[in-house]
């Protein structure tokens, strides 16, 4: 084993957390290193927030270990950790005041009035609530707690903040206000954030890296543009929107690339490399399919399902050698062909657009 | 039905709805104003009459029952016993029920309510019963002082009855389970993420205790005082059988009057019971201010 290193804030090795008969989290391994925002990504019930909770101390992990700034801390309760942390419903002392939640730690932690109040003071104007220090939870709207939140946890300079879904309970628009927020101060600060979320947008929007999570278990850690162009596996693919996985027949290989035969509707050029013969699996995003009523350009012949008008999009559904993919074009207004469903029609994508999934 | 009547109806279906609503609240509210209030108010009128030897009350208003008790020390020291008594038991309560509370309260639900439905057993025994259970204890014959006497620790029986330690212990004994059940829903109704909160900010368990959860169980606080203190405040087998004629309560005064025929008296008592506990339901919220909780300044 490698010993820790103070670089990483946090490093989980090998840890793993069973409740009862049920394994939250697997043998997940994990370093964060110091000023990163981390994203835990992944569906209900992968592990997230147990994950979260380890780090944090509210939970022992089973097996493993859990090291905050190099010093091994498994077995530390939580008041003794070097963290902070945003819960999903905020969490603010409904019997204190701004001022009484923010200060809240720095009170704990022994300083000296003067000390906290100038804090206090100083992170209440970090994040735009300097007039409403002497309101209570309750006065505050969504947004307004969810600073309050954020200002209890930045004003302790914690080794790591964990958010567990904090935006979760604001709407649509002030969550995406918030999550601009969020990131800037996190960078002005430099402070290393773990940040869990089921929302992969809001994650690749605020992230430096991504951990996408499944069933207890890490299937892909990188930055938003590895996850989102290189996804590991189906898994990956298919949560970060890639619906669009198709077998086919590697039936010619050359140094620049391969070409598959997709059942009946043709054959197609795809810039990696594979053994002539396999059959493989790859994955194209709705975006990168192309479609016409007729273009020498592409290859693969297809039945149109269904056409649904989306706004600033319209999706096409497409049956082609017995699979269903589906292609989305934005709408640029008296630019469409009238294509609807039942028409044959022709596809296909840029060789570099395909994504190359395990060995089918 | 024409089209012109369905439409009323569904005009006037809201209202219907909220009549019936509050229709369903006329029986209790009815039996309320008959029974309770009415004679409560017919009391009152009472209160300011001189007694009468034939009659329930005497000729024209007076003052004099209320200025009785103002002036006479007899009164004012029962008063003063009442209060402070009542005042004793509920923060005895509180102090010794909030252990066993938070205890219970963290247990996990099932287990919960099992211990509740436990403290509730005892209330199934009546008030005089468990009265004569202290005699038995406390008397001159009674379990403490034959002991003691046996084993030669004492020669003459202490006196162990009648005195307002002795009201104040039979009290406890019937009220801790109020006040148990008051603070223990109060206190397994506590988000445990403020707790976490607590912790995150680096509040040992200890100190998560006194500033968030403590502080949070305000309402149970307050409703286990109330509820304590009056109950005390008109516990009547109790005070008569462990106080005796030494150690009496406003409510003695008022049974007392009542045996005496002195109506306007007893119902000036009453008056100035009520008035007490008026005062102390609004004393104790204001003092813990169980709104806080919900942030409510
Ligand atoms: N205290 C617990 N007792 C028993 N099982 C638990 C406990 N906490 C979590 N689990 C289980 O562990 C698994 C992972 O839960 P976790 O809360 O970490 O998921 P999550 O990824 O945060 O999900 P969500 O997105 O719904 O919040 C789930 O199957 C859950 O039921
Ligand atoms: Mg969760």
């Amino acid at each position: 084993m490698t010993p820790p290193s103070a670089e990483f804030d946090v490093r989980l090795d090998r840890v793993s957390k069973t409740f009862g008969a049920v394994t939250a989290v697997r043998e997940t391994t994990l370093d964060i290193p110091r000023g990163t925002f981390l994203s835990i990504l992944g569906p209900s019930g992968c592990g997230k927030t147990t994950t979260l909770r380890m780090i944090a101390g509210f939970e022992r992990p089973t097996t493993g270990n859990v090291y905050i700034r190099g010093a091994r801390v498994t077995e530390v309760p939580p008041y003794k950790r070097d963290f902070s942390m945003v819960f999903q419903n905020f969490a603010l002392f409904p019997h204190l005041d701004v001022a009484h939640n923010v200060g809240f730690g720095l009170r704990m932690r022994g300083l000296p009035r003067a000390d906290i109040d100038r804090e206090v003071a100083g992170v209440l104007d970090l994040v735009k609530l300097s007039g409403l220090a002497d309101r209570f939870p309750r006065q505050l709207s969504g947004g307004q707690q969810q600073r309050v939140a954020l200002a209890r946890a930045i004003v302790m300079s914690p080794a790591v903040m964990l958010l567990d879904e904090p935006l979760g309970a604001l709407d649509k628009n002030l969550r995406e206000e918030m999550q601009i927020e969020l990131r800037q101060l996190q960078q002005k600060l430099g402070i290393t954030a773990v940040f869990v979320t089921h929302d992969q947008d809001e994650a690749l929007a605020l992230s430096d890296r991504i951990a996408v999570m499944r069933d207890g278990r890490i299937e892909q850690i990188g930055a938003p543009r590895d996850v989102y162009e290189r996804p590991a596996n189906e898994f990956v693919a298919g949560f970060f929107g890639v619906s669009n996985v198709m077998n086919g027949e590697v039936v010619h290989v050359d140094p620049d690339g391969i070409d598959i035969k997709i059942g009946e509707a043709g054959t197609v050029r795809l810039s990696f490399a594979a053994e002539p013969g396999r059959r493989i699996r790859v994955a194209v995003r709705p975006e990168k399919i192309r479609i016409a009523r007729s273009n020498a350009s592409l290859p693969l012949k297809a039945r149109l399902t269904d056409v649904v008008y989306r706004g600033a999009s319209t999706s096409f559904f497409l049956e082609l050698g017995g699979q269903t993919l589906v292609a989305i074009r934005q709408n640029e207004g008296g630019r469409e062909e009238g294509l609807k469903a039942g028409d044959a029609v022709v596809c296909g994508w840029d060789p570099n657009a395909a994504i190359k999934l395990a060995d089918g | 039905m024409t089209p012109v009547m369905r439409a009323e109806g569904n005009i006037l279906l809201p209202v219907f709805a909220a009549a019936s609503r509050s229709a369903l609240l006329l029986p209790p509210l009815a039996l309320l104003v008959l029974f309770f209030l009415t004679p409560l108010l017919y009391l009152f009128f009472v209160s300011f009459h001189a007694p009468s030897q034939s009659d329930l009350f005497g000729e024209g208003l007076t003052l004099g029952n209320y200025l009785r008790v103002i002036g006479d020390s007899f009164f004012l020291t029962i008063i003063e016993r009442t209060m402070l008594t009542g005042a004793l038991v509920a923060l005895i309560c509180l102090a010794i029920g909030y252990p066993a509370a938070f205890a219970i309260a963290r247990m996990p639900p099932r287990h919960r309510l099992v211990a509740l439905l436990l403290l509730l057993f005892p209330l199934m025994v009546s008030n005089v019963i468990r009265a004569y259970g202290w005699v038995a204890i406390l008397g001159r014959r009674g379990v403490i002082n034959s002991t003691l006497r046996n084993f030669g620790v004492i020669d003459l029986p202490l006196d162990l009855m009648f005195s307002t330690a002795t009201v104040a212990v039979g009290l406890l004994t019937i009220l801790l389970p109020y006040m148990i059940i008051s603070l223990a829903n109060s206190i397994a109704a506590i988000d445990p993420h403020y707790e976490e909160a607590a912790q995150s900010l680096r509040a040992s368990p200890v100190r998560t205790f006194f500033h968030v959860t403590l502080p949070l169980s305000a309402p149970g606080m307050t409703s286990g005082l109330m509820i304590v203190f009056l109950l005390t405040l008109s516990a009547y087998v109790t005070v008569s059988l462990l106080g005796g004629p030494r150690t009496k309560m406003l409510v003695s005064l008022v049974f007392d009057s009542v045996v005496a025929f002195a109506w306007p008296r007893a119902a000036a008592f009453a008056f100035i019971l009520l008035a007490l506990a008026l005062g102390v339901a609004l004393i104790v919220p204001a003092v813990l201010r169980p709104g806080r909780v919900r942030g409510l300044g």
